[in-house]
């Protein structure tokens, strides 16, 4: 691959340059450098406690890294306010949205659409809160309080409003951890559907089945640096991921 | 906003009005003297409603209240009544901006003794300030349609709307959402575009605003105001009572609040002597905290909407308020 075609892909993605995110002596992210191609879908995986969490809150400036950089579409956004970043095209969702009970679900998902200021569009068809609820697979009205609604829709009405900062890169933490195969089967769906609106999606997941089936490349992660990336096929029969996963001398 | 909203709003505005009115109209001297401490209690609980919709809890809103009265008759002599009040009031929110940005990272019950302790060093201020302020002898602010009760009366009520209409626009759409997000989980909020420290140094202003119009129309009852009139403990425990008895994140909750704990004080004030009365505000904060934390409005609110489903949001203010 020349030179050129490989900044022209980092120019559209997210860049993560020798970034390091400290809580005392823990180094819970240790100097990692890598890209998230623009485009794609990325998985970011690692065992408990490898930093997958804590690198979406380092992006999403929630955390700011001690030293390193991090670079959205060429631009870099280290320091900047998370509100801020949410205006520069990167959204992110939470592994265990609390929402406010007594808030609708359109009021919700109305909070960035009237703040997160992008020229960005919405999927087409798309055009207030209760439509991308409904896009996003809500089946409660929209007038429902978030006190009233189950983990699936928590994690969807999390997707909506997520999706209603208009993101360029949309970072999905764990957003089918817990999910029954059939809710599972349609939030893989609705996460092709947002790519194919041309959104660059990293998903932090745990399942490897659906890491396969949804990925083209792939982040592991594991005690805060960087462990392997790459097509998710290598990366998951990787000797080191294994062990990092399973320990040494056990096999899948 | 959509034209049967803006005509709900303003039938609404009128129905909080009206008994007021008829109350100046009637000139019963007990009734209007009754319905001004209501409605500027009712001012002073919108203000702090307004700011606790963030999350922010204050025990300090005397300080405001007292900084109306104050800047009201410092500044009415440099620059007339009419510009002096607005001089007075547009003070208080720049000192609410300050308190609201050095108290920013204070959470919770750390924030409620920052304010706490805010209000106590203004009274201090004015005490060891006597060429500025007057000092302990006081001040005399410019005094409310020329002293006469019942016009006085319409005057705090026009007070009342404003508050009340200040109040609705952080209660819609803008606002109501991105403020309970602010107060839920300032992270969320964040992370859905939301600039949660201007939100909140926005809320801090407009209620320190809100609360300097309440202290202002009290100074103006009777042209004169000592520092212990306003920056007492009183002031700074009433919007909480009002609020919390009323209903909070409303409107109507404060006013009825308002008459309510009014109500209270008079029964209590029969059966115990002095300013023994106040002891309906302890009584009040921990029966309705433990008992009926949605308050009077948001009881009668849950009544009607449990016709049609269960609802179950009590929590949310009782864990709000027990933490």
């Amino acid at each position: 691959m020349s030179g050129a075609v490989m900044d022209e892909i980092v120019m559209d993605g997210l860049r993560i340059d020798g970034c390091t995110v400290a809580f005392g002596g823990l180094r819970a992210i240790d100097n990692v450098t890598l890209d998230i191609p623009g485009g794609t879908i990325t998985a970011l995986i690692g065992p408990n406690g490898s930093g997958k969490s804590t690198f979406v809150n380092m992006v999403s400036g929630q955390i700011p890294p001690v030293a390193g950089r991090v670079v959205l579409k060429g631009q870099p956004i280290t320091g900047l306010r998370p509100d801020r970043i949410v205006h520069r095209g990167l959204a992110r969702t939470y592994q265990v949205p609390k929402v406010p009970k007594e808030l609708t679900i359109q009021e919700v998902i109305s909070v960035p659409l009237l703040y997160a200021r992008s020229d960005r569009p919405l999927p087409s068809g798309v055009r207030s809160a209760a439509d991308l609820a409904h896009y996003c697979g809500l089946r409660p009205a929209v007038t429902t309080r978030c006190g009233q609604l189950s983990v699936s829709d928590l994690r969807r009405l999390e997707i909506a409003r997520a999706l209603a900062c208009r993101p360029e890169v949309l970072l999905l933490d764990e957003s089918m951890a817990g999910l029954s195969l059939e809710d599972t089967d349609q939030v893989i769906g609705l996460v092709r559907e947002i790519h194919v609106l041309g959104v660059t999606v990293v998903v932090i997941e745990h399942v490897m089945r659906i890491i396969a089936r949804l990925c083209q490349h792939a982040i592991v992660l594991n005690q805060g640096r960087l462990l392997a990336e790459g097509a998710p096929q290598r990366v998951l029969t990787d000797p080191d991921v294994r062990e990092a996963y399973l320990g040494k001398g056990f096999t899948l | 906003m959509n034209a049967a909203r803006l005509l709900n709003r303003l039938g609404f505005y009128a129905a909080v009005a009206a008994p007021f009115v008829v109350v100046a109209v009637a000139e019963h001297p007990f009734f209007v003297q009754i319905a001004i401490g209501v409605a500027v209690s009712a001012i002073l609980a919108l203000a702090w409603d307004i700011l606790s919709r963030t999350g922010q809890v204050s025990l300090g809103h005397a300080a405001f209240f007292g900084m109306g009265g104050y800047g009201s008759a410092l500044l009415t002599p440099v620059f007339g009544p009419v510009l002096g009040w607005a001089a007075g009031i547009l003070l208080c929110g720049a000192v609410a901006v300050l308190l609201g940005a050095v108290t920013l990272r204070l959470r919770r019950l750390y924030f409620t003794i920052a304010t706490l302790s805010f209000s106590l060093s203004i009274q201090v201020f004015i005490l060891v300030t006597p060429d500025l302020t007057g000092g302990s002898t006081g001040i005399m602010p410019p005094v409310i349609a020329g002293g006469s009760p019942p016009h006085q009366l319409l005057f705090i009520t026009a007070c009342l709307v404003v508050a009340a209409t200040v109040s609705d626009i952080f209660l819609g759409p803008r606002f109501r959402p991105a403020f309970f997000m602010i107060r839920n989980n300032p992270h969320l909020a964040a992370a859905s575009g939301v600039p949660v420290t201007r939100l909140k140094i926005l809320a801090f202003a407009v209620s320190g605003m809100v609360a300097g119009l309440a202290g202002a129309c009290y100074a103006g009852l009777y042209g004169y105001v000592i520092p212990e009139d306003v920056f007492t403990t009183n002031w700074n425990v009433l919007p909480l009572a009002v609020t919390i008895l009323g209903g909070m994140d409303t409107t109507l909750g404060p006013i009825i609040g308002a008459v309510a704990l009014r109500a209270l004080e008079e029964v209590a004030r029969h059966f115990v002597g002095g300013v023994g009365y106040q002891v309906v505000y302890g009584a009040v904060i921990i029966l309705f905290i433990v008992g009926m934390p949605v308050g009077l409005v948001g009881f009668a609110r849950g009544l009607v909407r449990r016709r049609r489903k269960p609802a179950a949001e009590a929590d949310t203010v009782k864990a709000r308020l027990a933490s």
